[in-house]
């Protein structure tokens, strides 16, 4: 028998406390998740459209994604979630995680951008979707017209302008002192190889001719300069062994072996590889794109500051100079399940006032000739409105929804001529080839 | 015969039809339990091989929709393909010659690395390295080392006088797949030498000191001792290697793309960009099933070696 001490309260056995069950916890959880789910629909409170937007990643001062945010910010119809896919230097795998999405045809993404080479591609297959109703020969008028031709295919338009780029000669203002900027590829011969022997560049002039889709870029600006072409207008011509296109190539050929104004590096260099030696003080010309021109001023990757120009590229006798397209256009989903949400997005991403905000935060040039002329753009990048006349005169790549395979073959094939010298006899394999694929 | 035992030999007689049956219906378990499993791995190993195939008797096309049965025609299309035959053969020219260079390196790394001496631990963790560092990393750091005109490998040539001027490594299709293959031995023979590592402590070190008291040299004791216990690791390593050399892919694209004049493109690259960018999968399948043959092949090759081996060590 217990005793209980005298004046002491008796204790009561009490059970233990019960403790939170597993079942409890788990039922916690999952209406923890719910609320949190719904809660957070229901934060954005009266329904808008949800559009997916797929782009390949741009930056600069300001990122893609946060200009959709200001679209998102600016009204309450629509909102567009963004998807960011590699950058453009990855452009195959941008590329490939395109055609994994489209291929599927379940309308996700409703917006994407698409290279220029590839709006022939995506048009053949079904993909994007035509917005000739929407765009009418007006707002078209309002776009470069080399611009408007890439992104039309079969007579319709299957692309919406977003930025242009193209190739173009960096030179050395120090080295070329008094002398005119070449005009013609014989000029630019004469002044690098007086550069090369007088020591004061190492190298006269270089571009990239690494097996790549680079090694196009530079093949259509040489060839387009002479007048020749790679493909007709009617997509199934083909002229690459035609004897424009061979002497051009055989220039290419000639600046390593004959020339001696560009090294055989060439030959396995791509765009950043052929800048650096530029930009260190090392060449006297330079073919490549717009980026170059902001590094080249940066104090902390160039060592020919402010010693930079940029002009035309040459061309040969009787032809004109010629810049090869590139730059990044808006397609539309043709299996989108919101296609007015996705017209107005497009529309608004594609304005004027959209398109210098590219230009002044992203460094991505205009597609329109009249944001070229805003004293805004000339405010913060002055060199980018030098460009208006370069992008003017910007030669597209073959257009053909082959131009995968097409692009294929050319590589293969021009470097092939350029390393072994063989002109003739590989432009005219390059040229079998792509008969038979451009006639199937 | 008395009832009981009439009953009993019936018994008897049925007892063993029913342990069979009770045997066949055990049988049936195991098999059972296995079945979730096979599944699983099937269909994310067996089923796409099979899928592959049938895919490569289509000539699908991603970007012209054409998705029709053409039967051999693209096994057809293959055997005539220079690109994939020359492809074929600068992949197995890859594969041989990186496997030897791996295989004979590492077994001398692996020679040293057996012996105690100070410090060993930290140079068989050192060892590791190249092998540890990312493929992307690699190409990156030897694409710069061996840049044709400010690349560090042609400064110290130059210095050394070794060479005249500077050799264009990526860009000279002489130079440019032995540029590759060196970089591969670098980062691949660590893996090499640390599998020979344990097969060279297996060996028994009763049997070195019976060499040496034999009076057998170290090249004796290395050629009729370790050796011949190592054959069937060094056929093992050596086959590990050979099959994932055979795949060799972000090395070459990174460095060259395949360039210059085709003459590192090797059987991945070339399925990729068949695949990925010009969208013919059914081309690109028949490819893949080529690469998967001739790999099956090889396979074959060294386990026919590797049996041979260990039937002769009477394993």
């Amino acid at each position: 028998m217990s005793k209980t001490k005298p004046g002491s309260t008796a204790t009561v056995e009490r059970l233990p406390k019960p403790r939170p069950g597993r079942r409890a916890f788990l039922g916690g959880v999952a209406l923890g998740g719910v609320a949190a789910f719904t809660g957070a629909r229901g934060a954005r409170g009266a329904s808008r459209t949800e559009i997916a937007f797929a782009s390949a990643k741009f930056f600069g001062k300001e990122t893609v994604a946060q200009v959709v945010g200001m679209y998102n910010a600016s009204q309450s119809r629509v909102h567009v979630t963004y998807i960011e896919l590699p950058p453009p230097s990855a452009s195959t795998e941008v590329h490939q995680l395109l055609v994994q999405q489209l291929a599927r045809q379940s309308g996700s993404p409703d917006v994407f951008t698409q290279d220029v080479i590839w709006i022939a591609e995506f048009a053949g297959a079904g993909w994007a979707l035509p917005l000739d109703q929407e765009f009418g020969a007006d707002v078209r008028k309002q776009y470069f017209p080399g611009v408007i031709q890439a992104c039309t295919w079969g007579g319709k338009l299957t692309a919406l302008p977003w930025f242009i780029d193209s190739g173009m000669l960096y030179y050395r203002t120090d080295l070329l002192g008094s002398a005119a900027v070449p005009e013609t590829w014989d000029e630019l011969v004469a002044l690098a190889q007086a550069a090369e022997k007088s020591g004061r560049a190492r190298f006269g002039f270089l571009w990239q001719g690494k097996q790549a889709e680079v090694l196009v870029c530079d093949l259509v600006e040489f060839v387009a300069s002479n007048g020749g072409a790679i493909l007709g207008p009617d997509g199934r011509t083909v002229m690459i062994d035609d004897d424009k296109s061979v002497q051009a190539v055989q220039f290419m050929r000639d600046t390593i072996d004959r020339y001696k104004i560009s090294p055989q590096d060439v030959l396995s260099w791509d765009e950043e590889p052929s800048r650096r030696p530029f930009t260190g003080g090392q060449a006297m010309f330079l073919r490549n794109w717009s980026y170059v021109y902001t590094i080249a001023q940066d104090p902390k990757a160039s060592s020919v500051v402010g010693k930079v120009g940029v002009a035309p590229l040459p061309h040969f006798p009787g032809g004109r100079s010629a810049a090869c397209l590139g730059g990044y256009q808006y397609g539309v989903n043709a299996s989108t399940k919101n296609r007015d949400a996705a017209i107005d997005f497009v529309r608004w991403m594609s304005s004027p006032a959209t398109q210098l905000h590219f230009a002044t935060e992203l460094g991505l040039a205009p597609t329109r000739p009249d944001v070229f002329d805003d004293p805004k753009l000339a405010q913060s990048q002055p060199f980018m409105q030098k460009l208006k006349p370069v992008f003017l005169g910007a030669t597209p790549r073959p257009v053909t929804p082959k131009y995968a395979q097409v692009t294929l073959v050319l590589q293969s094939s021009v470097s092939r001529a350029l390393a072994d010298g063989n002109v003739k006899q590989a432009l005219s394999g390059a040229k079998e080839r792509i008969a038979a694929i451009v006639a199937s | 015969m008395t009832r009981p035992a009439a009953i009993g030999d019936t018994l008897r007689r049925a007892a063993p039809s029913l342990a069979a049956v009770r045997r066949r219906r055990a049988d049936w378990a195991p098999l059972l339990l296995l079945l979730p499993t096979t599944i699983s791995l099937g269909s994310v190993s067996v089923y796409p091989i099979l899928d592959g195939l049938w895919l490569s008797l289509h000539n699908t096309t991603l970007a012209t929709r054409e998705d029709r049965f053409v039967g051999w025609l693209n096994y057809r299309l293959l055997a005539t393909d220079p690109d994939f035959w020359s492809a074929w053969r600068h992949t197995l020219e890859f594969t041989a010659i990186s496997t030897l260079a791996e295989t004979a390196i590492g077994l001398g790394m692996a020679l040293l690395l057996v012996e105690r001496f100070t410090g060993r631990g930290l140079v068989r963790a050192a060892m590791l390295i190249p092998w540890a560092m990312p493929t992307v990393v690699t190409s990156k750091m030897f694409g710069w080392l061996f840049d044709g005109q400010n690349g560090l490998v042609n400064w110290v040539l130059r210095s050394l006088h070794l060479i005249g001027g500077n050799i264009d490594w990526y860009g000279s299709p002489n130079t440019a797949l032995g540029t590759i293959i060196f970089v591969d031995v670098w980062k691949t023979t660590p893996f090499m030498a640390l599998l020979l590592l344990a097969g060279l402590q297996t060996i028994p070190h009763s049997l070195h000191e019976a060499a040496r008291i034999d009076g057998a040299g170290a090249w004796q004791t290395f050629w009729h001792v370790r050796l011949p216990m190592l054959v069937p690791i060094l056929l093992i390593a050596a086959m590990f290697r050979a099959l994932d050399a055979f795949r060799i892919f972000d090395l070459v694209y990174v460095l060259t793309g395949g360039g210059p004049a085709d003459s590192t493109e090797v059987l991945s690259t070339l399925t990729y960009k068949t695949l990925f960018s010009a969208l013919e999968f059914g081309y690109g399948s028949a490819l893949s099933t080529a690469m998967f043959a001739t790999e099956a092949l090889i396979a074959l090759c060294f386990g026919v070696l590797i049996v041979r081996g260990m039937r002769r060590q009477g394993r």
